[in-house]
């Protein structure tokens, strides 16, 4: 039944966008503006995994923790050395992209000179014969990868629903001037949500190097689909992130019914486009809070 | 050998000021933040690369059509983007570069894919075959120094004065009667017609093209150089392509390996770009500020 398989490949592959689009779309939400460099911090969680536990030889929880402490501490280090400075000095938005384009590069060519070139694998979950669900074919760890990003999800949901942090990123997204006149330090919950998204993007690069291949590029094909699906869904929500990255798994893998398989980067772009050009806000984003920028 | 060296260099830096300075006109004049200026610059060297392999058109034409349909391209990313704004726009522009890559990628009936296209060759013009490299340094030197010409008229024109209007305030100009879509796509189609002549540029120097040649680390690399030499200014763009370009030379003397050579290139160009817009983001030259 080729429908199940595309549709389950659909979703494997949401998973992953949406475990990159959520952090990046937590930092938009609160900070407003557009964090390329979270998918150099994904390929940043992967090789920090691969340095732990491969190259020390360390358990691998252990391991996975480690990996996501060390990616937020580099996510502070980041926001306090670039983008401090430039909020400081009134920076547009624009800049600030622009910047998190050259800090994406930089990651990332950190990487290759620290780590080399080639492919590094990750061989804690061994790669068995898929099984069998309606027709389609799913390996098991195909399974924990989608279960996984499924519970960490609902718990991210949780956490900005329920828990007193999670309420005030809320309201410091949803305006910053009423936030501060009610006494919350939008300034720390700014940074505090950088931190955990980028701790987030730590936690993308763990489960994506299960599933693939550990090489230094990794970070921007997954933020250009990350973005993508946070775009679609609605940017400065965190819900209409998940929500878009899984409708951009299914789009692309429904697409390759028609195209060849090649074309998958080129239907989520084409995707992209038409939701800035005519929905910039998203499904879930509300028209308020696409800005204008003031002219 | 030296010589040999200079020469490639000088080229290089040639095709490059003119991808700066045509830059310069969309972001630094027009205040449109285009990050897709690489998709031009590969739409008009696999134009021009294509043609001139498979037809037996003269160069010159070729050389035309390669920056015609570049600045087609540009007007269609014009349209398609008129309504959006700094961040927005950026993230749209970045996303055609994307496009456009993916196509040179996967079209592989056409361009085929990642194997590019080997055998272009050096141009023709009226019987004369520019074949030796100093040949083709000149032959880039008056073709840059056309193209530099002609946008420093074009700047200080009044027609200039309304680029820089359409930038400092769009609605005041949509006040006057100022059509300022129209505007907006011709700055971006005349950017976009010397970002495709330099490809065309590229692609008969280099005799070779892939997409790799058009990737993320290009944009960043002229995003570079326009910042350094400031928004609004032909001579800092001229001058910061040179410098820029320069740098990384320093690094071959140090005889690395290539593993550690590329990346190093890369790190010092982000470097350069995140400090410059930290610390002086009007660039050595720069009259505004980037919005």
């Amino acid at each position: 039944m080729i429908v199940v398989q595309l549709f389950i490949n659909g979703i494997i592959a949401g998973s992953i966008y949406a475990l990159v689009a959520v952090g990046f779309s937590l930092i938009y939400s609160t900070n407003r503006f557009v964090h390329l460099a979270h998918g150099g911090f994904v390929a940043v969680g992967a090789y920090l995994l691969y340095l732990f536990f491969t190259l020390f030889g360390l358990n691998f929880y252990i391991s996975a923790i480690l990996a996501i402490i060390v990616s937020g501490f580099l996510g502070w280090l980041v926001y306090t050395l670039v983008y401090i400075p430039l909020k400081k000095r009134k920076a547009s938005n624009a800049v600030l992209l622009i910047a998190s384009v050259g800090l994406l590069i930089l990651l990332e060519n950190l990487m290759l000179l620290i780590f080399g070139a080639d492919i590094k694998t990750i061989k804690y979950i061994q790669i068995r014969k898929g099984i069998e669900i309606f027709g389609g074919v799913i390996t098991p760890l195909q399974i924990v990868i989608v279960v996984l990003t499924g519970i960490l999800l609902l718990l991210l949901w949780i956490f900005m629903k329920k828990s007193h942090l999670g309420k005030t990123m809320r309201a410091v997204a949803d305006n910053v001037d009423l936030a501060n006149i009610i006494g919350i330090n939008a300034k720390k919950i700014c940074y505090l949500s950088f931190i955990i998204g980028t701790a987030l993007a730590g936690i993308a690069g763990i489960l994506v190097a299960l599933e693939q291949n550990i090489e230094p590029s990794m970070g921007t094909g997954l933020i250009i689909k990350g973005f993508t699906g946070a775009i679609i869904g609605g940017i400065g929500s965190v819900p209409g992130s998940i929500l878009g990255s899984y409708l951009l798994g299914l789009v692309e893998n429904f697409g390759i019914w028609f195209l060849p398989s090649g074309y998958k980067d080129a239907i989520a772009f084409s995707l992209l486009f038409i939701f800035l050009l005519f929905k910039p806000a998203g499904i879930l984003g509300s028209k308020g809070k696409y800005e204008e920028p003031k002219i | 050998m030296i010589e040999a060296y200079l020469i490639h260099l000088l080229i290089i830096i040639g095709i490059y000021i003119i991808l700066a300075v045509s830059l310069n006109l969309a972001i630094g004049y027009t205040g449109l933040l285009n990050l897709g200026h690489i998709a031009f610059f590969g739409i008009g060297a696999y134009v021009s690369a294509l043609l001139s392999v498979n037809t037996k058109l003269p160069f010159l034409l070729i050389f035309i059509v390669a920056g015609f349909l570049a600045s087609i391209f540009g007007y269609i990313l014009m349209a398609a983007t008129n309504k959006l704004k700094g961040d927005y726009l950026a993230l749209a522009t970045l996303g055609f570069n994307f496009v456009i890559y993916s196509l040179f990628l996967n079209w592989t009936s056409l361009t085929r894919g990642p194997l590019g296209i080997p055998g272009i060759p050096r141009p023709s013009i009226f019987g004369l075959i520019i074949q030796s490299n100093f040949a083709y340094l000149t032959f880039v030197a008056i073709v840059c120094c056309l193209s530099v010409g002609f946008l420093y008229l074009l700047v200080k024109s009044p027609y200039g004065t309304l680029l820089q209007a359409t930038r400092d305030n769009e609605l005041a100009c949509k006040v006057l009667g100022k059509n300022t879509f129209k505007i907006k796509w011709q700055a971006l189609a005349v950017s976009a017609f010397f970002a495709g002549i330099a490809g065309s540029l590229y692609a008969h120097y280099i005799t070779f093209i892939d997409p790799s040649s058009f990737s993320l680390y290009e944009i960043i690399l002229i995003l570079t150089i326009v910042l350094i030499g400031g928004l609004a200014s032909l001579k800092g763009s001229i001058i910061a392509t040179i410098i820029i370009l320069l740098i990384p030379e320093i690094l071959r003397f140090l005889a690395l390996p290539s593993s550690i050579l590329g990346p190093t290139r890369q790190i010092i160009y982000a470097l350069i770009l995140i400090l410059i817009l930290m610390f002086r983001p009007r660039g050595l030259f720069g009259k505004v500020d980037l919005n």
